[in-house]
């Protein structure tokens, strides 16, 4: 029981379900019906009032403001293209429901519904290329004029013909494209076209609009005989709607489709203009593009070449350091020769003159006169090879800049005291008066003591050694920043000629006495330099037979090493 | 007693001139070739003067000079650097060695006997 009564609730169940299903699928489909209307469209090309864009996209006048009513009432629309005839026969039949710009004529009504606010008003015009005078019906007497065949605008061209008696070669074309283009190539006089078309085109050909305008006519859109009055209904509607407001989908579509091209319609010498402009910007970007891989290279050649100094540079101041290490290694080496020489040269000088020197003490036993001479003359020739040698040396030194000066203070009257004892017993042996003047009592300087002492000592034994009868005088004069060194004698002299040579190395001057004034020839020479080297300077005079003055001046202050 | 010198020298005629001088003056005279020697004569047998050439092959005598200095059995011993170089400032840095005195080859026969006595006299002073 239980069974049976629950298998009825659910038959009762499955009945109500069943309603249910029919009533929700009634109110969808008609729900669905009520908002979306399938609209088949067939269009024709009549540029700019519908016509397929080479993107295979509708365009046009009536394809914009249509396209803005379907968005409004949901209409889903379907485009279908045709020939005007075909699209016409198609409607007309009931195979699409609507077609655009359509203009009405009493047959045509027979065939087709027609809303009853026009979409656009449109003529017929005539174009001709520019220079040709066409104002009139007249004025076509003659010329050739390109027009569509079979169009209305054929049937009237040829009624004027016949009624005013012209000489007119009509030239049938498919569209106005070819309207147009036979007049631009020559082939006809003039076009004709809607205006819509020609205001829209002719300065792309190079077209003027002449005055001769006939064929006004309203166009709508269309539909197939009594089926589609909810189509019509919504585009009076929505028409009316769009005409009130300045801005809407209808002026829009007027606006862009009329107007478009106009303001493409560039002067000829704008256009010239721009195009020289433009081509003057490519051409200042492609010198632009030049100039800087030109740059670029420049600058990679200067990079390179840049680097090429650098590592010149780099290999120079190498070969630099090399050559003032050899240089520096040369004088290391010339330093170690001197050392060397001087050692070499005294070992056996040290053995001549020491053991001449014990001979002639007879140490080891009595010698006689003769050897006695002879020893001596033994003794001296070494002697003079030994202040040879030191000459020398010192010379070398200084040039090769080995002759380093040791600076101190001290007090000039001990080294001229100095001197003049080692020099007193040579003057005391000749008979001669050494006298010696020096402005202050404690006169101090600062110089290389031995090596000016070096200098004072050879100036006084040059002056003893040349000087016979009289005296030698050291006379010494403090000035300011400077003191000045004087010796004096009253000696033999020097000749003026000989003056200028006195300080040069090995010049002794001739005075056919030459064995009795031995000496190296080198003494004023290595003065000259060691008192330069000190910042002085020595100059001489003499008057020959009567005497000479050798003059030291010497800064007090260090100035000038060389 | 005899005052004993040690000679350090590598020349034999200078050693040779320089010990008859010093002999014949009533010095006793001891003689070495190279540093080393030297040094180590003059530990043992501690002189009462050296003289020491500079120019020594192998160890020079700056070396010299200042190792007898650093010893101290020889560290007071008069050394009187003996040298022919005649560079500027090799009697400083003979000096700085630790000699006492400086002696200029080649040596003057006639006072070389004095000259040294004089030094004596003034290092022992």
């Amino acid at each position: 029981m239980i069974f049976r009564s629950n298998r009825q609730k659910d038959d009762q169940l499955t009945g109500w379900l069943k309603i249910w299903c029919m009533l929700i699928f009634l109110f969808l489909s008609g729900f669905l019906l009520a908002q979306t209307r399938t609209v088949k469209v067939g269009i024709s090309q009549n540029d700019p009032k519908m016509f397929i864009e080479p993107s295979g996209k509708p365009a046009g006048i009536f394809i914009d403001i249509l396209e803005a009513i379907a968005a409004k009432e949901d209409w889903k629309l379907e485009y279908y293209e045709g020939s005007f005839d075909a699209i016409y026969y198609r409607v007309a039949k009931g195979d699409l429901d609507l077609m655009p710009d359509v203009a009405i004529s009493p047959t045509r009504e027979k065939d087709l519904d027609f809303h009853k606010e026009p979409v656009l008003s449109s003529w017929s015009q005539i174009y001709t290329r520019k220079g040709l005078e066409i104002n009139s019906i007249l004025d076509l007497d003659g010329h050739s004029i390109a027009v569509l065949e079979k169009s209305i605008q054929q049937n009237v061209i040829e009624s004027w013909i016949k009624g005013f008696g012209l000489k007119v070669k009509i030239i049938k074309v498919h569209n106005f494209d070819a309207a147009f283009a036979a007049v631009a190539n020559g082939i006809a006089d003039c076009a004709v076209s809607n205006y819509l078309y020609g205001r829209r085109h002719c300065k792309q050909y190079g077209l003027v609009d002449t005055g001769v305008v006939f064929e006004p006519a309203t166009l709508y859109f269309a539909t197939t005989k009594g089926k589609n009055q909810d189509l019509l209904d919504a585009i009076d509607k929505h028409l009316l709607t769009m005409k009130k407001v300045p801005n809407s989908a209808y002026y829009a579509a007027l606006k862009r489709w009329v107007s478009k091209d106009e303001g493409f319609m560039l002067p000829a010498w704008l256009k010239f203009t721009i195009l020289i402009v433009i081509l003057a910007l490519v051409l200042t970007v492609i010198y632009g593009l030049t100039l800087k891989h030109q740059v670029n290279i420049r600058t990679l050649e200067l990079r390179k070449s840049n680097q090429e100094m650098e590592q010149r540079i780099i290999e120079r101041t190498a070969e630099l350091e090399k050559a003032m290490l050899k240089a520096k290694e040369a004088d290391m080496l010339k330093s170690a020769f001197l050392a060397t020489m001087s050692h070499e040269l005294r070992t056996p000088l040290n053995s001549i003159i020491g053991f001449t020197g014990i001979l002639l003490q007879e140490l080891p036993g009595h010698i006689n006169e003769e050897q006695r001479k002879q020893l001596t003359i033994v003794q001296n020739s070494a002697h003079h090879l030994l202040d040879l040698i030191n000459d020398i040396l010192d010379i070398s030194k200084i040039e090769s800049g080995q002759l380093d000066l040791h600076y101190e203070s001290f007090f000039l009257n001990d080294s001229i005291d100095k001197v003049v004892k080692i020099v007193m017993p040579q003057a005391e042996k000749k008979g001669l008066e050494l006298k010696v003047e020096i402005s202050q009592s404690e006169l101090e300087v600062y110089c290389d003591k031995r090596r000016l002492e070096q200098v004072i000592l050879n100036l006084i034994s040059n002056a003893i050694k040349f000087t016979e009868t009289g005296y030698v005088a050291i006379i010494v004069h403090s000035e300011e920043d400077k003191y000045q060194i004087q010796v004096q004698d009253t000696g033999i002299g020097i000749a003026p000629e000989d003056l200028e040579q006195l300080f040069l190395p090995f010049h002794q001057i001739d005075t056919g006495l030459t064995r009795q004034y031995e000496g190296t020839g080198l003494g004023l020479n290595i003065c000259l330099k060691l008192i330069n080297m000190m910042g002085g300077t020595i100059t001489v005079d003499s008057i020959p037979g009567k005497g000479s003055i050798f003059t030291v001046i010497m800064p007090y202050k260090k100035e000038f090493t060389g | 007693m005899k005052e004993l010198v040690l000679i350090i020298e590598d020349n034999p005629e200078n050693m040779y001139l320089m010990r008859y001088l010093l002999e014949n003056h009533s010095y006793e005279v001891e003689g070495v070739i190279t540093g080393p020697e030297g040094i180590e004569k003059a530990e043992r047998i501690v002189p009462d003067l050296i003289l020491l050439d500079i120019q020594l092959p192998g160890m020079d005598g700056y070396e010299v000079a200042r190792q007898l200095r650093q010893n101290p059995v020889t560290k007071t011993i008069p050394i009187i650097a003996v040298t022919s170089y005649a560079m500027i400032g090799d009697r400083e840095q003979a000096l700085e060695a630790g000699a006492n005195a400086y002696m200029e080859k080649p040596i003057n026969p006639d006072t070389f006997v004095a000259d040294i006595e004089k030094i004596m006299e003034n290092i022992i002073k």
